[in-house]
């Protein structure tokens, strides 16, 4: 005998952000980092974006820091990021 | 088939040709869901019967990191699949309630690389009237309550809040409290006030919710000193291997069975003698935590200190420590430590 039951998820109560599309060329684009307080994520991300800057003619802009790895970045953090950079480089595992 | 992840959304209900358990659990594999084990069917009158005069539309919470919306329904659904029965559903609405307080700070207890799991703890007439075990294996199966709310609290954190293994939920090897983590106080064997009233939550009853890593049990068969019988459990929370370690602001739940809390008590000891015993043995030198960690979420002043032979305590507050009784008959007691990024939340069970 068939059932119907119900979907266990339910709704989204915030509507998923999207990533912006990435650009095709870095050259002249503005590379911001945020550290995420991994152990080592800001001396990774520094020299990947260092990297990044040589090898396509981009620029490091800024470098910030969330407070701590265990909470959500500070929304002020964003909008600096948002406002200064053109391409943000973050995360890093444990 | 389109998922609730849609941004459009998805179906409400989902047309099952087959009844059988087996049926119900191929689908839920089939759309990654679940927690793997058997599931009750949520069908229309198995939904209805567990709201029975709550408001379908009323949002509990959102929960990361899917920000979906627990509202009575979705957690009426999840009830359902984890078998709860329709009286306890309260305890499941308080539990998620308790849970999106700001600190709490669910979304990195959900998507955190750490085994933790929030422990559900009831306290006060729910206890009885429900059917809760708070005697002898309290933390353990066998009793539908304890087994279900515990389960219908994880399959919620999984399917509203997305904490699947891997697609939200990073713990690196999880622990067996992600099935269910649901205890009851065992007030009748208590001699301090109840935990919730001693909270200030003036209420019959109550839920408390501790996001922490497995409990670890310290046994004494033979002490007729409180001291003797804390000094074991301070031992057992003193670890480098603990998040409290490098986390000063963590709590720590001690769970005393009604034995150890009798002699602590007939000792005169009151709850506060014993927060005050543990934070002042709960140590290790200042040496050997900066030895073992680059990285410490400490107070100031612990970062201050000069002197490396001073002994520091494993958390920055006696209130850091939550003490209650619950269990049956032997001398088994447990500490539970925290995640650390995260406080415990007491409410008044939902009516």
């Amino acid at each position: 005998m068939s059932i119907r039951i119900f979907c266990p998820e339910g709704a989204l109560g915030v509507q998923p952000m999207r990533l912006s599309a990435r650009p095709d060329l870095l050259a002249g684009r503005r590379i911001g980092l945020l550290d995420n307080r991994k152990p080592n994520a800001g001396v990774l991300l520094a020299r990947v974006a260092q990297r990044l800057a040589q090898r396509t003619g981009a620029s490091v802009s800024l470098a910030l820091q969330k407070s701590n790895a265990a909470v959500r970045c500070e929304t002020d953090l964003l909008d600096k990021l948002g406002a200064e950079a053109d391409v943000v480089l973050t995360g890093s595992g444990d | 088939m389109p998922t609730r992840d849609d941004p459009d959304g998805g179906p409400d209900l989902i047309d099952l040709t087959d009844e059988s358990p087996e049926a119900v659990l191929a689908l839920f594999e089939e759309r990654g869901w679940g927690d793997g084990l058997p599931l009750v069917a949520p069908t229309e009158a198995r939904v209805s019967e567990m709201l029975a005069r709550r408001d379908p539309d009323e949002e509990v919470a959102v929960l990361p990191p899917r920000f979906g919306r627990a509202t009575c329904q979705a957690l009426a659904v999840n009830a359902v699949l984890a078998g709860c029965a329709p009286a306890v559903f309260p305890v499941v609405t308080t539990a998620i309630r308790a849970l999106a307080g700001d600190e709490v700070n669910l979304q990195g207890v959900q998507a955190t690389t750490h085994p933790v799991a929030p422990l559900v703890i009831v306290h006060g007439e729910a206890v009885s009237t429900l059917g809760f075990n708070a005697g002898l294996g309290t933390f353990g199966p066998g009793v539908r309550a304890n087994a279900t709310v515990g389960r219908a609290v994880r399959l919620a954190l999984l399917h509203v809040g997305g904490a699947y293994p891997g697609r939200g939920d990073q713990s690196t090897q999880g622990q067996p409290a992600k099935y269910t983590y649901c205890i009851a106080e065992n007030s009748p064997e208590s001699p301090w006030e109840a935990y919730h009233r001693w909270c200030g939550v003036d209420a019959p009853s109550a839920v408390t919710i501790h996001c922490g890593a497995g409990p670890h049990n310290f046994h004494d068969m033979e002490s007729e000193s409180a001291s003797r019988i804390l000094e074991k459990g301070a031992s057992a929370f003193t670890s480098l291997g603990s998040n409290n370690a490098c986390i000063s602001e963590g709590e720590c739940f001690v769970v005393l069975c009604p034995e150890h809390a009798a002699t602590i008590a007939r000792a005169g000891w009151s709850r506060r003698d014993v927060q005050s015993f543990l934070f002042e043995r709960a140590r290790l030198p200042v040496a050997v935590f900066r030895r073992a960690f680059e990285q410490r979420r400490w107070r100031p002043w612990m970062q201050e200190i000069r002197d490396v032979e001073q002994r520091i305590p494993m958390t920055d507050h006696p209130d850091n420590y939550r003490v209650l009784v619950a269990g049956g008959a032997g001398k088994h007691s447990c500490v539970i430590p925290s995640w650390g990024v995260t406080k415990s939340r007491t409410l008044p069970l939902d009516v």
